[in-house]
C-alpha cells in the first residue's frame, strides 16, 4: 500500500493551465471527493467538471490514469486548472485536506522508477532531480521570512521535547518519586503549544493570500506616466491578467511574475481633490489599494519640479515605497531624490532595474507580509497535520500517560518534518539533562 | 594438542552464558571461558534484574528460549510491578534477585547442560586460520573453534578506583584480562573506553530501620519466565532513605579527591547512573536525592546503596554514608568503587553482532558499550542464536524494532553507535505499546521455535495459550441484552447505559469497564487465566492506538524490505554527499530503513539511496 501524494507539476504562475496530480491507490476516491461531474471518469479519458476549492467551483478537466497505466504505475488522477498561482496552491490544498500527502522531492519520479517505468540509465537524472528540490526547498526554508518561521516552529518543537522529556523520565524512572507528574500540567502546555500553533497556522492563512501575488501600488499625480509605466511592467505578461476571485481588488490593472514571484500591480489614478461622485469613489478605491498593498510605487515626473500634488500623494503613503522618476528620456529637472531610481517608461530604460528592485523589496523582507511570504506549501502542510494531531492528544486526555505521551511524540515528529529534527536521542538528552536519574 | 569445539565463548557473565546456553542447546559442542568460575553470572551491581525496559527484555529472552528469566524466577527475593498506574505497555517487573542464590543456579544450568564444558582460563589471544579461530589461554592452552562469541563485559584492561588508590582489577576485585584488549586492536578491532561504577555495602544489623520506610514487595503477580509455574515467595524487604544537605556539604568539601571529577579518570561514564558527586555537582539546587537499601542475599547481611555510587577514598565515603539517616552507625563490607574498562565500538558490528570485520567472531553484553544485565543477555542470546544459525549455514536472526525490546537495543548501537554505557529505556522503543511484557511470548515465542530454542513443552504450552486467547475473543463477540441489570451494572460504574443490546467487546471498550469487571458480573468468560483475560483486556482497549501503530510498522517494514548488497560500492555514488557516503559505509546498513536512521541521514538522501541502491541490484541481475 502507497500512499496517496499530490503536488502541482506545472512550473508556478507560468502559463495559462496549470496541472496539479496525485499519485497512490486513494488518488480516484480522493479526487472524486472534491471533485462533482456529470459521468464517471474512464482511464484515459478527459472530464469536465467542478473542483470544490471551498465554496468555489473551479471549472476544470480531469485526467484518471488506472494503474499501471499511469507515469507512475500506480493510480493517479490530473487536474488541469486555470493558470495563476493562487488556484493551483488552492486545488493542492483541497486534495491534502481530503487525505492526499504533498509529495517529498521527486517523489513522483521515484515511484515511477520504483515501479519500474523508468529505466535505470536514469536513475541519475532522478537523484539530480531530489536534490534539487530539496535544495529549492531548504532555501525557502531558511529564506528570511522562511527562518521566522522555522524559528518559531523549532521553539513549539523544543516545548513539546522537554514536556515528552518530563512524561518519560516520570514513566522510566517510576521510582524517583520526584519525577511525579501532574497530568494538568501536561494538559496546560498541550493548549499553550495548539494556541501557537493556531496562531501561525492563521498567519499562514493570510500569507497564503498574499501568496496570490505582492501588490503593488503606483502612486503618483495625473500625467507622471503611470499607465505607460504600469505597461512597461507588464511587458508581454499582461496577457495573464486576473481578477482574484471573492476579493474587491477591483482596481488590479494585472499582474507579473518577476523571478517566480507574482506582482499584482494597482493604479490609483483616481488620487486628487474631485467634487465629482464617481470619481470619488475612484478615490476611496484607490486610498483603500494603498492602505492594502505591500509595497508602493511613488513615481515622480523628472521633467518637472515638485508640486504640492506630489506632497499631498507622498503623505498617504504609509507603507514601503519605491520612488520611481520617470521620463528619463526627457531633460532632468527634478532634484534627485533619495534612493530614487530613474526610468523611462517609453523608452523602457531601466525596467528591468526597477523590477529588481521591486523583487529585493520582498527578498529582503523590508515587506512585512507577517515574514511569512515565501514560506513553502509544505511547512504550511505538516503545520496542518500537527494541528490534528494536537486535536487527538485533546481528545485523548481520560487516557494513560503512555497513550498521551505517544500522541504527543506524534505531534512532536511532524514538527520535525520541518525542523529536519527527529532524533529521538533530542528527547533522551533533555531527560539526562533536567533530571538527576541514577542507580 | 588444540582441543576442538565448534563455538567458544569468552567471558560467563550474563552475555556468555546465554550464548554459550544457546549454542550448547543447539546441538553445538561449546566452550565457555571464564576468568574465574566464582564469577559466573555475577551480579557485580545492584542485586536485581528487571525494572522499566529491562523486565520486557527478560521476558522476551525468555520467550526465545533464553534463560534469564528461568533464573530470575528462581532465586527472587522480592517481586513488584513498576509502573501501574501508567499503562500496560511501561509496567516491568522489577525483581531483588539472591546475588548468590542466582550465580549458583546459573553456574549449576551451564553445567549440567549437554555440549556445554565450563573452564577457568584467562585468554591470551584469538588468532585466525583461514575459517577457523585459535583461542589460546595464558597457561598455554590452544582452543580451535569455527564461531567465537566475545563477552567479556568489563574485564577488558579494567581498573578500579577508590579515591587515590587504583588496582588493575575486574568488578569486584576479580582478576580482569590483561592480553585480550590488543590481541583485539591486532585483530582491526577499534576500542573505546567507558567507565561505571558501583556503591558500598554495609552490614544490615548497623542500619536503624526504625526510622526508613519500608518498601515491600507484590504477592501473586506476574514472573519473568512464561514456563515458571509456582510464583516466588516475598522474602526481603528494600527500605528507602535520602541525602541530605549535611552529605553534599561533605560531597562539596571533598570534590578535589573524587577521581572522576579531578580527571584521574578519563572514562566516559554513563548519564544516566552518575556517581553522586556528578549528581551534587550538576543538580545543585537538589537538596537531597532518593537512596534504596537493597539486600544482596538472603545468606548474607550485605545491603546495597542504590543511588550513592562514588569513586570518593574510603574514609569521605565512610563519613558520606553515616550522614545519611538510618546509616549513622552503618559498618561498610565492601567500598564503593568506580571501574573504567575497554569496550568496542559497536559501529564494528553487524545486526547479527556478527563483527564486519571478521567472519564468524561475534560480539555480546557490556563490551559493545552497553550497561546492565539485561542488556548484556539479551545480546548473549542473539550472539549465541546467529553464531549457532551460522554454523548451521543458516541466515542470521535480526528482531525488528516492532518485534522487540531487543531489536531496538541492537538496531540502536549497531545503527547509531554510543558515546557512553547505553541504557534500555522505554522511551528508546518507538513501538512501545506493541511492545509489553505481557505479549513477549505472543510476539516471539514463534520465531524462538522456529530457531530452535523452545522445547515442546513450552510450545505446547503457547499454543494452548493462543487457543485459549481465540476461544476469549469468541465471547467479546457475544452480545449482553438490555436489561435491567445492565443498566444497573453500567450506571453502578458510571457509564450511560446503551440503548440497545450491547457485544461484551464494545462494553469493554467503555473507559469505566473491563473484561474483569464485565466477567465478575455476567460470567461469561470460564476457565480463563489472569493471563488471558488480561491480554483480551488490553488489547480490546487499546485497539484502536494499536492499530495506529501496526500502519506504522508496516510503513517502517516496507523500507525495511528494501535491502542493500553487502558490496553496495557507497564510494562510487554520485548524487549523495561525502559525509552522507561516509556515515553509511561505517554502518553499512542491512535495508534503507536502517539507513534512514542514521543519525545526519536525511530523508532527501534516504530517496536518493533508494534509487542508487535499485539501479545497483537490477544492474547485478543484468550481469548475471
Amino acid at each position: 500500500m502507497n500512499d496517496t501524494i499530490v503536488a502541482i507539476s506545472t512550473p508556478l504562475g507560468k502559463g495559462a493551465i496549470s496541472i496539479v496530480r496525485m499519485s497512490g491507490d486513494k488518488a480516484l476516491e480522493i479526487a472524486l471527493s472534491v471533485f462533482s461531474c456529470k459521468s464517471q471518469p474512464q482511464p484515459r479519458y478527459m472530464t469536465l467538471g467542478g473542483l470544490d476549492l471551498g465554496g468555489v467551483k473551479e471549472k476544470c478537466l480531469m485526467v484518471y490514469f488506472k494503474t499501471p497505466n499511469s507515469f507512475t504505475g500506480e493510480d493517479m488522477v490530473e487536474f488541469q486548472i486555470h493558470g495563476g498561482v493562487t488556484v493551483a496552491r488552492l486545488a493542492e490544498q483541497r486534495l491534502i485536506d481530503a487525505g492526499a500527502r504533498l509529495a517529498e522531492p521527486g517523489e513522483f519520479s521515484r515511484r515511477a522508477f520504483e515501479n519500474g517505468k523508468i529505466s535505470l540509465d536514469e536513475a541519475e537524472a532522478i537523484v539530480e532531480e531530489i536534490n534539487s528540490e530539496n535544495e529549492g526547498q531548504l532555501k525557502a526554508a531558511l529564506s528570511s521570512s522562511g527562518g521566522k518561521l522555522l524559528e518559531k516552529i523549532k521553539s513549539l518543537q523544543n516545548t513539546l521535547t522537554e514536556l515528552l522529556a518530563e512524561i518519560e523520565v516520570s514513566m522510566d524512572y517510576p521510582e524517583e518519586d520526584e519525577f511525579e507528574l501532574v497530568r494538568d500540567k501536561v494538559f496546560e502546555k498541550i493548549s499553550e503549544v495548539s494556541s501557537q500553533l493556531g496562531t501561525l497556522l492563521s498567519n499562514a492563512e493570510e500569507a497564503r493570500y498574499i501568496r496570490s501575488g505582492v501588490n503593488v501600488a503606483l502612486v503618483g499625480r495625473a500625467n507622471v506616466g503611470k499607465s505607460s509605466l504600469l505597461n512597461a511592467l507588464l511587458g508581454e505578461n499582461k496577457a495573464i491578467v486576473t481578477a482574484t476571485e471573492g476579493t474587491t481588488r477591483d482596481v488590479v490593472e494585472g499582474s507579473a511574475d518577476f523571478k517566480g514571484v507574482r506582482f499584482n500591480f494597482f493604479d490609483t489614478a483616481g488620487i486628487r481633490e474631485s467634487s465629482d461622485n464617481i470619481e470619488k469613489i475612484g478615490i476611496e478605491k484607490s486610498k483603500k489599494a494603498l492602505q492594502d498593498c505591500d509595497l508602493v510605487l511613488f513615481i515622480l515626473d523628472g521633467s518637472e519640479e515638485i508640486s504640492e500634488n506630489d506632497k499631498k500623494i507622498f503623505d498617504l503613503i504609509k507603507k514601503p515605497y519605491i520612488t520611481v522618476v520617470n521620463k528619463s528620456d526627457k531633460k532632468r529637472v527634478l532634484p534627485a531624490q533619495t534612493n530614487e531610481i530613474s526610468v523611462s517608461a517609453l523608452s523602457e530604460e531601466n525596467i528591468t532595474l526597477l523590477k529588481q528592485k521591486i523583487f529585493d523589496s520582498v527578498i529582503k523582507n523590508e515587506v512585512d507580509f507577517n515574514g511569512l511570504v515565501l514560506t513553502n506549501e509544505r511547512q504550511i502542510s505538516h503545520l496542518n497535520e500537527a494541528k490534528k494531531l494536537i486535536d487527538d492528544v485533546f481528545n485523548a486526555k481520560g487516557e494513560s500517560l503512555e497513550i498521551i505521551s505517544m500522541l504527543i511524540k506524534k505531534v512532536w515528529n511532524e514538527l520535525g518534518k520541518i525542523t529536519g529534527e527527529t532524533e529521538n536521542e533530542d528527547i533522551i538528552s533533555v531527560i539526562f539533562s533536567k533530571f538527576c536519574v541514577g542507580k | 594438542m588444540k582441543e576442538i569445539y565448534e563455538a567458544i565463548v569468552i567471558g560467563a557473565g550474563h552475555a556468555g552464558c546465554e550464548a554459550a546456553l544457546a549454542l550448547a542447546r543447539k546441538g553445538h559442542k561449546t566452550l565457555l571461558l571464564t576468568i574465574s568460575l566464582d564469577a559466573v553470572a555475577f551480579l557485580a551491581c545492584n542485586p536485581s534484574i528487571g525494572g522499566t525496559a529491562k523486565g520486557q527484555l527478560v521476558s522476551e529472552i525468555d520467550a526465545l528460549g533464553g534463560q534469564m528469566g528461568i533464573t530470575a524466577d528462581k532465586t527472587t527475593i522480592q517481586l513488584r510491578m513498576l509502573n501501574r498506574g501508567r499503562g500496560p505497555a511501561v509496567q516491568s517487573l522489577r525483581a531483588q534477585a539472591d546475588k548468590v542464590e542466582y550465580h549458583t543456579e546459573m553456574k549449576k544450568t551451564i553445567e549440567t547442560t549437554e555440549n556445554l564444558y565450563l573452564k577457568q582460563a584467562e585468554v591470551k589471544s584469538i588468532e585466525l586460520d583461514g575459517e577457523k579461530k585459535l583461542v589460546s589461554t595464558a597457561v598455554g592452552d590452544i582452543f580451535e573453534a569455527q564461531v567465537i562469541v566475545i563477552a567479556t563485559g568489563v574485564y577488558l584492561d579494567s581498573r578500579i578506583i577508590i579515591g587515590e588508590y587504583s588496582e588493575n582489577v575486574g568488578p569486584n576485585g576479580f582478576k580482569n584480562a590483561k592480553f585480550l584488549s590488543q590481541s583485539l586492536v591486532n585483530l582491526g578491532y577499534k576500542l573505546l573506553r567507558f567507565k561505571t561504577g558501583t556503591p558500598a555495602r554495609v552490614n544490615k544489623r548497623s542500619v536503624d530501620f526504625c526510622q526508613l520506610e519500608e518498601q515491600a514487595g507484590e504477592e501473586d503477580i506476574q514472573t519473568f519466565s512464561f514456563m515458571t509455574a509456582s510464583k516466588p515467595k516475598n522474602k526481603a524487604l528494600c527500605y528507602l532513605t535520602y541525602t541530605n544537605t549535611k552529605t553534599h556539604q561533605i560531597i562539596n568539601d571533598n570534590l578535589d579527591k573524587a577521581p572522576a571529577i579531578s580527571g584521574e579518570i578519563t572514562g566516559v561514564g554513563p548519564r544516566y547512573c552518575p556517581s553522586i558527586e556528578t549528581k551534587i555537582i550538576r543538580f545543585a539546587d537538589k537538596d537531597r536525592h532518593q537512596l534504596f537499601l537493597e539486600p544482596e542475599a538472603m545468606s548474607t547481611n550485605e545491603i546495597y546503596i542504590q543511588g550513592f555510587s562514588t569513586s570518593m577514598p574510603s574514609d569521605i565515603q565512610k563519613v558520606m554514608i553515616h550522614s545519611v539517616k538510618g546509616l549513622e552507625n552503618a559498618e561498610i563490607m565492601r567500598d564503593a568503587y568506580a571501574i573504567e574498562y575497554d569496550c568496542i565500538d559497536p559501529l564494528q558490528l553487524k545486526p547479527s553482532l556478527e563483527s564486519k570485520l571478521h567472519d564468524g567472531i561475534f560480539f555480546a553484553g557490556q563490551i559493545n558499550g552497553t550497561s546492565g544485565y539485561e542488556e548484556a543477555a539479551a545480546q548473549g542470546l542473539m550472539a549465541g542464536i546467529n553464531g549457532a544459525l551460522k554454523l548451521e549455514s543458516r541466515p542470521p536472526l535480526v528482531l525488528s524494532r516492532s518485534d522487540a525490546y531487543i531489536g531496538v537495543l541492537i538496531d540502536d548501537i549497531v545503527t547509531k553507535g554510543t558515546l557512553e554505557p547505553y541504557r534500555m529505556m522505554t522511551s528508546r522503543a518507538e513501538y512501545r505499546l506493541s511492545l509489553r511484557q505481557d505479549n513477549a511470548d505472543l510476539r516471539l515465542t514463534e520465531i524462538g521455535r522456529d530457531v530452535g530454542l523452545v522445547d515442546e513443552r513450552r510450545y505446547k504450552r503457547f499454543l494452548s495459550k493462543k487457543k485459549k486467547l481465540a476461544a476469549a475473543e469468541k465471547v467479546l463477540q457475544q452480545k449482553l441484552k438490555l436489561t435491567e441489570k445492565l443498566v444497573t451494572f453500567f450506571e453502578k460504574n458510571g457509564e450511560n447505559p446503551p440503548k440497545n443490546s450491547i457485544s461484551v467487546k464494545e462494553a469493554v471498550k467503555r473507559s469505566n469497564l473491563d473484561v474483569f469487571k464485565i466477567n465478575k458480573e455476567y460470567e461469561i468468560f470460564k476457565g480463563f487465566s489472569y493471563e488471558v483475560l488480561n491480554e483480551i483486556n488490553l488489547i480490546t482497549k487499546f485497539e484502536g492506538y494499536l492499530k495506529q501503530q501496526e500502519e506504522d510498522i508496516s510503513k517502517m517494514k516496507k523500507i525495511e524490505k528494501q535491502l542493500i548488497p553487502e558490496n553496495f560500492p557507497y564510494e562510487k555514488q554520485k548524487g549523495l554527499k561525502i559525509e552522507t557516503i561516509q556515515k553509511l559505509a561505517e554502518v553499512k546498513p542491512l535495508n534503507i530503513g536502517q539507513a534512514s536512521r542514521i543519525s545526519g541521514v536525511s530523508p532527501a538522501d534516504i530517496a536518493v539511496l533508494s534509487v542508487l541502491v535499485k539501479r545497483f541490484k537490477e544492474g547485478e541481475n543484468a550481469k548475471v
